[in-house]
């Protein structure tokens, strides 16, 4: 019986070597301890043995277990979690994500950045009169500066409280007028929402696009705030070391009034090339800003006191600016979007990237 | 607006490189939008704002750059010649709104050949056609004081000429050779027997100048930019002059434009001034002045500046600044400026010199304002929620085809009076389409697995106004399972928003084989079902779509306030039951019999279906979890073995049911 033991223990020693994962521990389990077992026969031989004999080898088959038992559990906390290695080059399951229209997400974004500074949000309609486009926005009917604003018309019949024609707006504006009519100052407004114009449809054209007014009136508002909260909106959305240039403009509704231009992000308007004259190879023009170094991206100034007064709010004592963006142009900077088109086919392929 | 520096240069001497020119001028507001060097000249294209008529000539284009250049600039008049009086025919004007000023002058024994090369390279680098030496000079003279002229041959004018409406259905045929039927909405210049121009658009071929031209009749106008903009409108058009005369054109520079003309027709065409007329008169203007205090400058545009700048700004402006006290100064506004009405605008004309990127930025600090009411936060929510679920986003266009509506059943809707192509013609009533049409270009491009929702405005004739109302659509298209996906989002949507008592009622809907009503207490807030095989057919959609409709404010009024709501802690213990029964039972009747027999049971799912060859012919077969638990105790399993017979006997005792 001793020389059994010895072998016992011999061969756990080399079986325990090669065990390695949680199934291999499990069998040398079953070998050494289960009830067939090598060492639950010598258990079984032992009644058949001498007094003295049952008691050395008693001990020494306890000792032995004990042995086996106390290796196979500091084996068991060593082994491999699993029981058997996971290929892990199978391929990942099909998630399917849900994701928000990244047009959404821009504007979301850019209405948090204004939310943040205390602008509330509300959207205006976009069945508008002509009032609202246009009349209150110091545009006049019949006048050059209404060229810009070409119109799709509506077929519903005109209101009693002579506001014109009914249209589809062809811009913000029109919910800003809305807001300062039916509210009084403070008043600090995002209004995001689609716009319409009669466009061909084409790579950067389309007859509906989406647009945000932001404005904000009170009695100490001055163009200096104005300068102050778009840069801040710039560089929360672009990054935040672009800078912004103010160029003079016409708007009727503002004034002064200004188009705001952003350093370029991609090339940091670093080589503006307005002013060389040799045509330069289009491969090393920055393909963002087309070599010019800045990107227009929004019309501002100050409201007119005319859109003020149409609203009912006094413009001896009040003042206030206004803007208005894009949200596709914005968005196709952001991402290097080729071509309006994309936002409105919602192809998965287009969506899921977003 | 194309100008020519080498033409500049005959009024102020421009001392800087062409690339620092064009970004001072784009940084006051006249922004240059391409140069080039053509010859020896420098070519700007610039944009003229509609405010702006004075930057349509050259004149006013050099008082900027002085100004810009912090240079005076003093024009040239040339010297008024209004004799003798013509005599062959006289001018009358019909309406005195229309035209407020006509004068003429008439060039005898004129030479029309080539034009001079200076002339000709003025013209052309400011992008207008040369024609000959007399066309080229009206031209130049036009590009110079901003006043369109033109000429007519004098010895094709029958008798006097009137300025007058055009009568309904007259014939014109422009220098452009095309015939335009006009109408009383067109302004034109007319003598005894024919019209010979479209009054500021266009002259007519019937007294063109040419090379048989000897004797030169030359307008010069003034005409109201309203007529003109309906006129050229009417006729399609669009020229140099009725750009000008649409933006209002600088009365006091009429008499210059027309005497620089007729002299320089004179000196290069050899003609002889023979007479001048005039119908009308001048509009007289007041000296406008603006008295504007340096503080609320400051309190405008949010810095703080010193009065001698200010003053110095304005005066190179041409306004005549005078100061009185500390803070008032007494503005006096150039005749030439129809666009400077008030304070703000003089705000402007200094800080658009002074640089806008010169003032410093701050933040505002803003008070606390009155709440907006606003469906904008819960609709982003919602979306939010959407894509929790797994649903993409779309976009869709609002207008599309009042054919395809049709199509889709939707009658009568809003339209576009002025739409640009016939698929764009109608506001949409419905999400519907842009779903369909979104759907159909994925599986088109075998994209699979589609689980989209929109959220825009769909728009109504309503009571001889409109309504236009935010809507919620959802479009599902799946290999399986499409209507359950469907229903669960509906119902996890309506759980969400935590909207007591909803129900889904069954209804027919056109477009729809079978279609759910989504109500809310007794208020439907939309629906749901599966697009019809025809109109699937109709829109050449490949795959089926499941489609629901729900509106945004119904939605927003039904939504309760959510209360935490404490669970049972007892064990939920579930037995399925495997079960067939006919198509004709609805498995509402089946859910009925087994909630209807007692209250332990919270839940109960779907967990297979079975389609065996096994099964009686009529027959669908479903495996059926029941979810078993108790609000006060833990319920055994022989309590739950126990339910689970009575239910199990229940069940057979109806018709057409069999248990496996």
């Amino acid at each position: 019986m001793e020389k059994e033991i010895i072998a016992l223990e011999e061969e756990f020693k080399q079986d325990s070597h090669s065990a390695i994962t949680q199934q291999d521990l499990e069998a040398l389990r079953i070998k050494y301890l289960g009830r067939k077992s090598a060492l639950a026969s010598l258990f079984t031989r032992l009644p058949t043995l001498s007094k003295e004999e049952k008691i050395t080898f008693g001990r020494r088959l306890n000792v032995l277990k004990n042995q086996i038992t106390a290796a196979l559990e500091e084996k068991t906390k060593g082994a491999r979690g699993s029981e058997a290695p996971v290929d892990l080059t199978f391929p990942s399951s099909d998630i399917q994500r849900g994701s928000l229209h990244v047009l959404t997400q821009v504007s979301l974004e850019l209405c948090t950045i204004f939310e943040k500074l205390g602008f509330c949000v509300t959207e205006g309609t976009e069945i508008e009169d002509e009032w609202h486009n246009f009349t209150a926005l110091n545009i006049p009917l019949e006048h050059p500066s209404r060229d810009a604003f070409d119109t799709f018309y509506l077929d519903i019949p005109e209101g009693s409280e002579n506001c014109g024609k009914f249209l589809l707006r062809s811009h913000t504006s029109p919910s800003q007028i809305r807001i300062m009519h039916d509210s009084k100052p403070p008043l600090a407004v995002i209004s995001p929402g689609r716009v319409y114009r009669p466009d061909q449809v084409d790579a950067s054209h389309s007859f509906m696009f989406h647009q945000i007014e932001g404005f904000a009136v009170d009695t100490g508002i001055t163009f200096a705030h104005l300068k102050g909260v778009l840069l801040h909106f710039a560089r929360e959305f672009f990054s935040s070391d672009v800078n912004l240039r103010f160029r003079p403009h016409f708007f009727p509704f503002t004034e002064p009034s200004a188009e705001v231009d952003i350093s370029c992000f991609a090339c940091s308007g670093k080589r503006p090339q307005t002013t060389d004259q040799r045509p330069k190879q289009e491969s090393q023009k920055c393909s963002v800003c087309k070599g010019k170094g800045w990107l227009e991206i929004l019309g501002c100034g100050m409201i007119h006191p005319n859109v003020l007064t149409a609203c009912g709010i006094s413009a001896k004592k009040y003042k206030g600016f206004a803007f208005g963006m894009g949200v596709e142009r914005p968005a196709m900077l952001k991402y290097g979007i080729n071509d309006i088109r994309l936002f409105f086919e919602n192809d998965i392929r287009f969506l899921e990237q977003f | 607006m194309r100008f020519s520096l080498n033409f500049i240069n005959e009024f102020i001497k421009v001392e800087m490189p062409a690339e620092k020119l064009a970004s001072s001028l784009t940084m006051a507001g006249m922004e240059v939008e391409h140069f080039e060097k053509i010859g020896s000249d420098w070519v700007f294209d610039i944009e003229v704002t509609s405010n702006r008529y004075d930057w349509l000539s050259m004149i006013g284009i050099a008082r900027e750059i002085a100004a810009c250049m912090h240079k005076r600039f003093i024009i040239k008049y040339p010297q008024i010649i209004k004799k003798p009086l013509i005599k062959e025919r006289a001018i009358f004007i019909e309406n005195s709104k229309d035209c407020p000023l006509y004068i003429a002058r008439s060039i005898r024994n004129v030479n029309v050949k080539e034009p001079p090369d200076i002339i000709r390279e003025r013209i052309v680098n400011c992008g207008v056609n040369t024609i000959n030496n007399i066309v080229d000079i009206t031209n130049y003279c036009m590009l110079t004081w901003g006043n369109p002229l033109h000429a007519f041959d004098e010895d094709k004018l029958e008798g006097n000429i009137y300025v007058r409406r055009a009568k309904n259905g007259e014939r014109f045929i422009g220098i452009d050779d095309k015939e335009r039927v006009l109408s009383c909405g067109n302004l034109v210049i007319a003598d005894e027997k024919k019209v010979i121009a479209l009054a500021g658009v266009m002259g007519a071929k019937n007294t063109e100048v040419s090379r048989q031209t000897k004797n030169i009749f030359l307008e010069a106008a003034i005409f109201s930019p309203v007529t003109i903009r309906r006129s050229r409108r009417l006729a399609c058009l669009d020229t140099d002059s009725s750009y000008r005369f649409e933006r209002k054109v600088f009365g006091d520079y009429l008499e210059c434009a027309s005497m620089a003309a007729s002299n320089l027709i004179e000196k290069i065409a050899q003609g002889t001034l023979a007479g001048y007329r005039e119908a009308g008169k001048k509009t007289a203007h007041t000296q406008k002045k603006l008295t504007i205090s340096l503080s609320s400058l400051q309190n405008y545009l949010g810095d703080t500046f010193p009065k001698n700048k200010v003053t110095r700004i304005l005066t190179s402006l041409d306004f005549k600044v005078k100061t009185i006290g500390v803070d008032i100064l007494k503005v006096t506004v150039p005749a030439f400026r129809l666009d400077i009405e008030r304070e703000v605008d003089i705000y402007e004309e200094f800080i658009r010199i002074y640089g806008y990127d010169n003032i410093t930025a701050k933040l505002p600090f803003l008070l606390e304002q009155k709440p907006k009411i606003s469906n904008y936060h819960f609709k982003n929510e919602l979306k939010y929620f959407l894509t929790t679920l797994g649903l993409k986003e779309i976009i869709t266009y609002s207008i599309c085809a009042d054919k395809e509506l049709e199509k889709a059943g939707f009658s009568k809707p809003v339209k576009l009076t002025n739409p640009l192509r016939l698929q764009e013609n109608a506001l949409r009533p419905s999400l519907l389409l842009g779903m369909m049409a979104c759907v159909r270009y994925n599986i088109n491009r075998a994209q699979e697995n589609i689980r989209f929702f929109e959220l825009a405005n769909v728009y109504q004739h309503k009571d001889g106004s409109f309504c236009e109302d935010a809507t919620l659509s959802l479009g599902v298209s799946l290999s399986r399972d499409s209507f359950s996906y469907l229903k669960g989002v509906v119902e996890e949507l309506l759980k969400y928003l935590n909207i007591s008592s909803w129900t889904l009622q069954e209804k027919s809907a056109p477009n729809f084989t079978s279609a759910l009503s989504i109500v809310a207490g007794n208020q439907p807030v939309g629906s749901l079902g599966k697009l019809d095989e025809s109109v699937k057919k109709e829109f050449e959609l490949k795959e089926d779509l499941f489609f629901a409709q729900l509106d945004i404010s119904c939605l927003l009024s039904a939504r309760r306030r959510k209360l935490y709501k404490a669970f049972s802690p007892y064990p939920v213990i579930n037995r399925d039951i495997s079960i067939a029964f006919r198509y004709d039972i609805k498995f509402k009747e089946i859910e009925k019999i087994i909630r209807g027999s007692q209250a332990y049971i919270v839940d109960l799912r779907i967990v297979n279906t079975y389609e065996g060859k096994d099964l009686p012919k009529g027959y669908q077969a479903f495996t059926i979890r029941l979810f078993y638990q108790s609000s006060d105790k833990t319920l055994t399993s022989e309590e739950v073995d126990n339910l689970n017979t009575q239910i199990r006997n229940k069940l057979l005792e109806a018709e057409g049911v069999i248990l496996r």
